[in-house]
């Protein structure tokens, strides 16, 4: 049998205080971010705010601060990325945001496409990939996102709590808001953009990590069934902890695994999508161990219900 | 073990389903960019076909349009507003009809919005010019019979000749031109009916038609032996059995569209049709004696009137039963209109909506201020809604704006596909290694289950028709990682029985046992929030929804019940490899 991990006797319970405190500080910067997507403040990408984008390559070498600053001086806010691991050499995606009216992003467009095909002299410039998302669009699409997550939740929670109890209902819903919302604040430290992709990597880690945080809870359940002393909660709660703890670990590498793959061969679209589920699956498996348990044992610890 | 039987049939069967959904997906996969060519040189229609049988590739796959348009709402009256999306989206389904697109998607959204996807289509200015324009409609009379037979006969020759040179290159069968059999067309009949009220014209399906002898099918002939290659796929299907003459308006089987259409725009081909005359394919199919047809007009390219005249245009129902459509003529041109149904009393007046023909039915009487359409016995509420959308929209354009637009090239999608690829094949590979290493023979076994998984998802991709995004790639990817989940559970339980004492055989079953309730519990949250996001995400988000949702919910069955399978087919286990 070859185990990485050995049967272990780890006191995760036992250090559920500072568990609680680093948690705080990414809930409360998540709940930030939150708050600066909502009134418009984060860095949004085109599909939420509206916006022109165009995708191509230039013929001879082209360097990303020269088409900046050809860029710039009609479009202050343009956004300029390399694409390095494109077929082509020398590929760019150039970005502008927040066109005022549907009209002015079809502008917007045939402006930066002359801009870019003309300051570099004979060196031609393909267009591969434009976009042009008006303002009404964006909106619309903001909403899509809003109803999405909503949805997703309420889903999820309903189906939790159905199958546990309250107080386990409770503590799993905290544990994936807590990912989502770690997930969502590291990114706006990073000044991250916020676009449909990274909605979907949030909803998708929700799943993963209440995946992660049922494993347990079913555990729990299971072996509550053993332990029939009062006192002995907290006890139980660890060891099912630690009795799962290497399909946790197991199930998080296979996870990484896939999705540093996407990370780093993937291509530019899905490169922060990825990003945000290697992030996701990190504090996801740190939550199921660390926020979803402790907040039942806590809870049991203050009223005592289980064991009366 | 009789009792395990049910799951090897049952595993069997899905594996038979499996390999038929996909299929046609293999075919077109493993198809070079050369055998597409030849194949689509030899039979236009059939690469279409398997296109759309086989799994479809997004836009950010294959390259292509993605437009969203929004009505003007604001620049329409109150009474035109009512239907003026469906009267945009029917101009726009005529127009890009015909493009050769595999699976375009037309749908609305919202009150006023409408999605026009195009993939594969690339030709980002033409795409906006046909969505983006005002529709034309036109009325204009066929050319006649004895002239259209004349033109027809010598392209027939000049399209032989073609095809014989060609013979060398392509050696292919003949496409079956089954017979389509007599059919009963547009016939014409008079009734008065109300005091300024002329009837146009009534489509009947009851009148037959005697098809002259030149249009009668030969079956079986290759392409460079038929020295009729056109006429005999064509069915004539107009007559007028009052006067006895007949009409260029035949019916064609919908496989032949595009070759016909290959054969009229050669240039040796174009240079015999007279110059006033021009070949109208209809603006859709309609089902004749059960197949699909297209209906191919020889029209004159003369614009007798225009519908912009056209006012009041509204359903109705007829006095002897069926469906009308009724209009009346506003007075600039009232006085045209009926000079001209005047003077063609009993010929065909063709209905051209952006140079397809809506429908042509017979001139009845002359009309001066208001006319009548009446429709043939046979058309359904869905036929006369069309041609009212029709001419609303040739009476009433519906003027739109395009608010959300992205082209995606070619190369982007060669280059999204080759990423994808590759990193899905680095993804297995890892994590098939990862947990063939890790748990030995039994992770070979879960390996087994994962492969499966893989299969049956495309699978099931091919048969629901869905569309393969790059994000839907990662889904998949995803599930890779996802899916093993199960059997790690699974196997890690097994090891606690292992320790606990038990013979190999109970810790495999109390495990498998034990650990279903946790995989069903953390497949059901995953699959919540796939639905959650198939419901409400857009084009490439929906791909990912799609994909993760069949991956998660296939995982159970490859991974709870095919790897048991294999576990059970050894009976007594004195170790595990694990």
């Amino acid at each position: 049998m070859f185990r990485i991990i050995r049967e272990t006797h780890i006191n995760f319970i036992g250090v559920r205080k500072y568990a609680f405190v680093l948690s705080a500080a990414l809930i409360i910067v998540g709940i930030s971010a939150f708050v600066m997507v909502v009134i418009g403040k984060a860095n949004l990408g085109i599909d939420f705010a509206g916006g022109v984008m165009v995708t191509g390559h230039f013929d001879q070498p082209v360097t990303i601060e020269d088409l900046r600053s050809a860029v710039t001086v009609e479009f202050p806010d343009a956004e300029i990325t390399n694409l390095k691991d494109f077929e082509k050499p020398n590929a760019f995606i150039v970005k502008t945001k927040r066109p005022e009216t549907e009209a002015e992003g079809k502008q917007r467009l045939e402006t930066l496409e002359k801009i870019i095909e003309g300051s570099f002299g004979g060196n031609t410039f393909t267009v591969v990939s434009e976009h042009i998302i008006g303002p009404a669009v964006g909106q619309t699409l903001r909403s899509d996102a809003q109803k999405a997550v909503l949805l997703s939740l309420f889903g999820i929670i309903v189906y939790i709590w159905i199958r546990f109890d309250f107080r386990s209902g409770i503590a799993a819903t905290i544990a994936t808001l807590h990912d989502v919302l770690a997930v969502l604040g590291i990114f706006y430290l990073l000044d991250m953009e916020f676009d449909l992709l990274l909605v979907t990597a949030l909803l998708t880690l929700a799943g993963y990590s209440l995946t992660d945080t049922v494993v347990v809870f079913d555990r729990i359940r299971e072996n509550l069934k053993k332990f029939r002393t009062k006192g002995e909660f907290a006890n139980a709660v660890n060891s099912s902890i630690n009795e799962v703890l290497s399909r946790t670990i197991n199930t998080s590498l296979t996870t990484l695994l896939v999705v540093g793959t996407l990370f780093f061969f993937g291509g530019e679209v899905l490169r922060y999508f990825a990003l945000a589920l290697i992030i996701g699956v990190l504090v996801g498996t740190y939550s199921s161990i660390f926020v979803a348990s402790p907040i039942v044992v806590e809870w049991e610890a203050r009223k005592p219900k289980r064991f009366k | 073990m009789p009792k395990h039987n049910w799951r090897i049939i049952m595993t069997a069967i899905l594996i038979i389903l499996a390999c038929v959904a996909f299929w046609n997906t293999f075919k077109l996969w493993t198809m070079s960019k050369g055998d597409k060519e030849a194949l689509n040189d030899r039979d236009p229609g059939a690469l279409l076909h398997l296109q759309q049988k086989a799994i479809r590739l997004g836009l950010d796959l294959q390259g292509g349009i993605h437009v969203v348009l929004r009505v003007k709402m604001e620049e329409l009256d109150k009474a035109s507003r009512e239907d003026a999306v469906e009267r945009a989206i029917q101009i726009i389904r005529n127009r890009v009809d015909g493009l050769g697109v595999a699976e375009p998607v037309i749908q609305k959204q919202g009150n006023d919005r409408i999605i026009v996807d195009l993939p594969g289509y690339t030709d980002a200015a033409r795409a906006e010019e046909l969505i983006g324009q005002t529709a034309l409609l036109e009325f204009k009379l066929l050319e006649t019979y004895d002239n259209a037979s004349l033109v027809l006969t010598k392209i027939d020759s000049v399209i032989h000749d073609y095809e014989l040179a060609r013979k060398d290159t392509t050696a292919e069968g003949a496409p079956d031109t089954a017979v389509i059999a007599q059919e009963t067309e547009p016939a014409i009949d008079s009734t008065a009916e109300g005091e300024d009220t002329d009837i146009l014209a009534e489509l009947m399906g009851d009148s037959a038609v005697d098809t002259a002898d030149m249009f009668a099918f030969d079956e079986d002939i290759g392409l460079d032996e038929n020295i009729n290659p056109l006429t005999s796929r064509l069915q004539l299907a107009m007559s007028n059995n009052r006067t006895g003459t007949n009409w260029p308006s035949f019916a064609i089987p919908k496989k032949d569209r595009e070759l016909i259409t290959k054969w009229l725009n050669l240039p040796q081909v174009q240079s015999l049709i007279p110059i006033d005359v021009q070949f109208c394919w209809s603006t859709r199919s309609e089902i004749r004696n059960g197949r699909e047809v297209y209906m191919l007009y020889l029209v004159k390219r003369k614009v007798q009137f225009l519908g912009k005249f056209l006012e009041n245009i509204a359903l109705g129902q007829g006095t002897y039963g069926g469906f009308v459509v009724n209009f009346s003529l506003s007075g600039d041109g009232a006085a045209r209109f009926a000079q001209l149904t005047g003077a063609n009393i009993d010929k065909p007046l063709a209905i051209v909506i952006d140079n397809k023909v809506e429908s042509a039915p017979f001139i009845n009487s002359k009309i001066r201020r208001r006319g009548q359409i009446t429709m043939g016995s046979s058309a359904g509420v869905k036929d006369a809604r069309n041609l009212e959308i029709v001419l609303k929209a040739g009476a009433l354009p519906a003027p739109v704006e395009i608010i959300e637009k992205n082209v995606v090239g070619a190369t982007l999608g060669i280059d999204s596909i080759k990423k994808g690829f590759f990193s899905f094949m680095v993804g297995l590979s890892l994590v098939l290694l990862l947990v063939g290493i890790y748990y030995r023979l039994s992770g070979v076994i879960a390996d087994i289950g994962l492969l499966f998984n893989l299969f049956f998802l495309l699978a099931v991709m091919a048969a629901l028709g869905a569309t393969l995004t790059m994000p839907g790639i990662a889904g998949i990817i995803l599930t890779i990682g996802i899916s093993v989940d199960s059997n790690i559970l699974i196997f890690e339980r097994i090891r606690e029985e292992l320790r606990t004492g038990k013979t190999v055989r109970a810790s495999i079953d109390a495990g498998y046992t034990r650990a279903f309730v946790a995989i069903f519990d953390s497949h059901v949250t995953t699959l919540v929030t796939a639905g959650a996001l198939f419901l409400l995400g857009s084009g490439p988000i929906k791909g990912f929804a799609v994909t993760l949702f069949w991956g998660v919910t296939i995982s159970l069955y490859t991974a709870y019940v095919i790897t048991k399978q294999i576990f059970d087919i050894r009976k007594g286990y004195r170790t595990l490899s694990i």
